[in-house]
């Protein structure tokens, strides 16, 4: 990172009476990135991005957000990032427009409501009461209050979390555009295809540490490149004539004989070899199947859990 | 400025849609006014006592309820936190709160007084802007207590018995319902101390004797002390999330709040 990082956290402790939620975690975050935190419930995710926002003080460490200091210059902070919390709740009879224009006020920019309300497909429930919005449309209203000021750096906290498929398509079909617009966008999540989707890079975090940070990509080639081979066959496989393929890091074949599930850190090579093999058996290919390794695997793989437990 | 405008503008929107919010602050203190107004409406002192106990039952229900209750339910759910990330402060709300809250009631007092006048003779008062001051510095005052109770209430349920605690011992030995004469003994010594009676009497005198405010120094001075003390510590105490708890220590701000009429109270019962 040659310039100046919008986020730069080091050794960031949080501390809530004997439980200590965030471990003294380093990172930092660059104009523009999507930066995701992933995690599962009570990894220290929303500890963390709620200390960056000024909402709570951390206990020790350092952390700057836009130059600023999130428990010295809390109301500088503020006036300058765009939130988006895990629940939202606002007054049952305040309405839409209302809503926005009032929060509005409370920044020394601000965007107009009615750009916002088109822009968050919103315009059509403009007069509508809080109360009588579904939970698509108040996240996206929670979104567009996030953006009322204008901000360059949003932090969204779960925003997707409990909202059916196809509301959550839409979700990231808006922060899509925010990172098309050159925000910087941090993410806490703990559905794996949004971070792959969405981030540019993603700390993994866990028990309030970060066990690995980096591109998807990367965090998927960090994992012990164990990628995924599955063959069924027409006949059954004698279980002790199975070779050692090259790069093959374990092979299992299933009860029917006719299955074969091979992990390889060189899958193209492993797999070229085992045709060859095949063919040189004279077995018949009924069906394969090449997986690579997900961010779930790299998950399970760093913490030994799931993401959703 | 801006937010403080935005913030009571919005305040007093919702506070007309609620339909509970109507019916505390205008019908149900019209419909004791008329009931007794049936009963004691031929008697222009006890139409004066009739319009006394309604203004001192809405003063303690905007308070307690309309201030109190309210700041504890918009903590709970979760309202206060979606403030909390914008870079306001809790005093423009509880600025708000205050005036959204005297906004909503002066025209209800001043229909009130009108009404006892044109309806059952009740003389208006001599210094009729003299009452309306003292009876908004009351207003704000009770509403600063209300909102301290919220300050230091942790959840809904605590909330309201601190407000009941104070709420009806307000209402019935500060004079307004059950008549200062009433008190005897220990009872009048109580009566002394409760926040309420200075309320009552300042009103008392002014609508019977045709006092001013500057006869009426003491509950003048009482309540003002009250409204900046219980505003200050409201907003000391202030907190945007339900799970920031307060330690129980922090109740103790409350009778530091109530310190104006402990004094009125100790002077009264042992000086005076």
């Amino acid at each position: 990172m040659t310039e100046q990082p919008v986020i730069y956290v080091q050794q960031l402790q949080k501390r809530y009476d004997k439980v200590e939620a965030v471990k003294g975690i380093d990172f930092q975050v660059a104009q523009g990135e999507v930066f995701g935190l992933l995690g599962p419930n009570g990894a220290g995710k929303t500890s963390t991005i709620e200390i960056l926002e000024g909402l709570r003080p951390r206990t020790g460490g350092d952390a700057r957000v836009l130059g600023f200091d999130p428990d010295r210059q809390k109301q500088q902070l503020k006036d300058r990032i765009g939130v988006c919390l895990q629940a939202t709740n606002l007054p049952a009879k305040i309405r839409v427009q209302e809503a926005l224009e009032l929060f509005g006020s409370f920044y020394s920019r601000s965007v107009s409501a009615e750009r916002l309300l088109n822009r968050l497909q919103l315009w059509e429930k403009r007069a509508a009461y809080y109360e009588t919005l579904s939970g698509g449309q108040k996240q996206r209203l929670a979104l567009a209050l996030a953006l009322v000021n204008d901000p360059q750096l949003l932090f969204l906290d779960e925003p997707t979390t409990g909202l059916d498929p196809q509301i959550r398509l839409e979700i990231h079909g808006l922060i899509e555009e925010m990172k098309a617009e050159k925000r910087t966008v941090v993410l806490t999540t703990h559905y794996i295809e949004e971070a792959e989707r969405l981030c540019d890079r993603v700390a993994i975090i866990d028990a309030g540490k970060i066990v690995a940070i980096g591109t998807p990509r990367e965090l998927q080639q960090k994992s012990a490149e164990r990628s995924r081979i599955d063959i069924v066959c027409g006949q059954p496989m004698n279980a002790a004539a199975l070779p050692q393929w090259p790069d093959a890091l374990e092979s299992k074949l299933g009860e029917d004989g006719k299955s074969l599930t091979v992990y390889s850190s060189r899958p193209a090579r492993t797999l070229f070899e085992i045709m060859k093999w095949l063919d040189q058996q004279g077995m018949q290919l009924e069906d394969l199947h090449l997986k690579r390794p997900t961010l779930e695997d790299v998950f399970v793989e760093l913490t030994g859990k799931k993401l959703r437990d | 400025m801006k937010q403080y405008l935005a913030i009571i503008a919005m305040d007093i929107r919702l506070a007309l849609r609620l339909r509970a919010v109507i019916f505390f602050n205008y019908l149900f203190p019209l419909i004791f006014f008329f009931t007794f107004a049936a009963f004691m409406g031929r008697n222009t002192e006890q139409m004066a006592y009739v319009v006394r106990m309604s203004v001192t039952l809405g003063v303690l229900g905007s308070g307690f309820f309309g201030a109190g209750i309210r700041a504890i339910q918009e903590r709970e759910l979760g309202i206060l936190r979606r403030y909390k990330v914008t870079p306001i402060t809790p005093v423009p709300l509880l600025v708000g709160s205050m005036v959204t809250g005297w906004l909503i009631f002066l025209p209800y007092i001043i229909v009130l007084l009108y009404m006892a006048r044109y309806l059952y003779h009740m003389p208006l008062p001599a210094h009729m802007l003299g009452l309306l001051v003292f009876i908004s510095l009351a207003l704000i005052a009770f509403r600063a207590l209300g909102l301290v109770i919220a300050a230091v209430a942790n959840n809904m349920q605590e909330g309201q018995i601190l407000v009941q605690l104070f709420y009806f011992p307000l209402l019935l030995l500060g004079g307004a319902t059950v008549p200062e004469d009433f008190f005897h003994g220990a009872m009048k010594t109580i009566h002394n101390f409760v926040p309420s009676t200075y309320l009552v009497q300042g009103m008392t005198s002014m609508m019977k004797e045709g006092t001013g405010l500057l006869q009426n120094g003491a509950p003048v001075l009482a309540m003002v002390i009250t409204a900046l003390a219980g505003g200050l510590i409201a907003m000391k105490l202030f907190r945007w999330e339900k799970e920031e708890k307060i330690r129980a220590s922090a109740k103790w701000w409350v009778p530091v709040a109530l310190l104006p009429f402990i004094v009125m109270g100790i002077w009264k019962s042992f000086y005076s």
